[in-house]
């Protein structure tokens, strides 16, 4: 047995900790396995932390919604445009892409919110706004 | 007729299903109020939310108020049979 510690990756979206893989180093581009965001990794004094890429635009909340999607196996529906405007919104008005379906603006309902990032659409077919569905 | 009725709608404006349920109405060129909660100041928030809340026992939207009727969500079904469209 090695004595040597997982090291963890801090995720500033879900902010959840997931393990750092093997090849990884400062500067690499990750995805995080529990919300999807691509983040580039920086290492600090209390460890490794993503950084969001492209944060605050458009490319970042699809990139993350799509790679959600594709971690869970998950499917869009034709809401899912009026959903992206609506995370675009929150963004905006309240400063992160809040669930565009809910009056909350908190870290538990960043999208993928906490409910989905938990399991709600293997329980409900979907999340609680729609945009994403199990597959038929 | 849906003169008759005021038509009130309750909305978040990031919320996908109330622009839905108010560009059914715009498209069917039907009338009405529409408040979009999120938007308003705290005070005014909160007296809208307790009175969402009264109607519906819930927070969520949109709100469709005509005349005497109320549901939640966008249904187009409902706004049909109830503006006779
Ligand atoms: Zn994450």
């Amino acid at each position: 047995m090695s004595d040597a510690k997982v090291e963890r990756v801090y995720c500033p979206v879900c902010l959840a900790k997931f393990k750092y893989s093997e090849g990884w180093s400062e500067g690499s581009v990750v995805v995080c396995p529990i919300c999807g965001e691509r983040l580039t990794l920086r290492k600090t004094a209390d460890g490794w932390i993503g950084d969001r890429v492209d944060r605050g635009t458009e490319k970042e909340i699809r990139s993350r919604i799509d790679g959600f999607a594709e971690i869970r196996g998950y499917v869009f529906n034709d809401v899912k445009e009026d959903i992206v405007e609506g995370l675009l919104g929150k963004y905006k008005r309240f400063g992160d892409f809040y669930c565009p379906c809910r009056m909350e603006h908190v870290p538990e309902y960043q999208c993928p919110c906490k409910p989905t990032r938990g399991g709600d659409v293997e329980k409900n077919g979907k999340c609680h706004c729609g945009l994403f569905w199990k597959k038929a | 007729m849906a003169e008759k009725h005021k038509i009130v709608v309750y909305a978040l404006s990031t919320c996908p299903y109330c622009k839905r349920t108010k560009r059914f109405l715009d498209d069917h060129k039907v009338a009405y109020e529409h408040i979009d909660v999120d938007l308003l100041d705290d005070s005014k928030q909160d007296e809208v939310l307790d009175k969402v809340e009264k109607l519906t026992g819930m927070r969520s939207f949109p709100v469709v108020v005509i005349g005497t009727e109320h549901w939640v969500g966008h249904d187009e079904q409902r706004l049909k049979k109830a503006l006779n469209l």
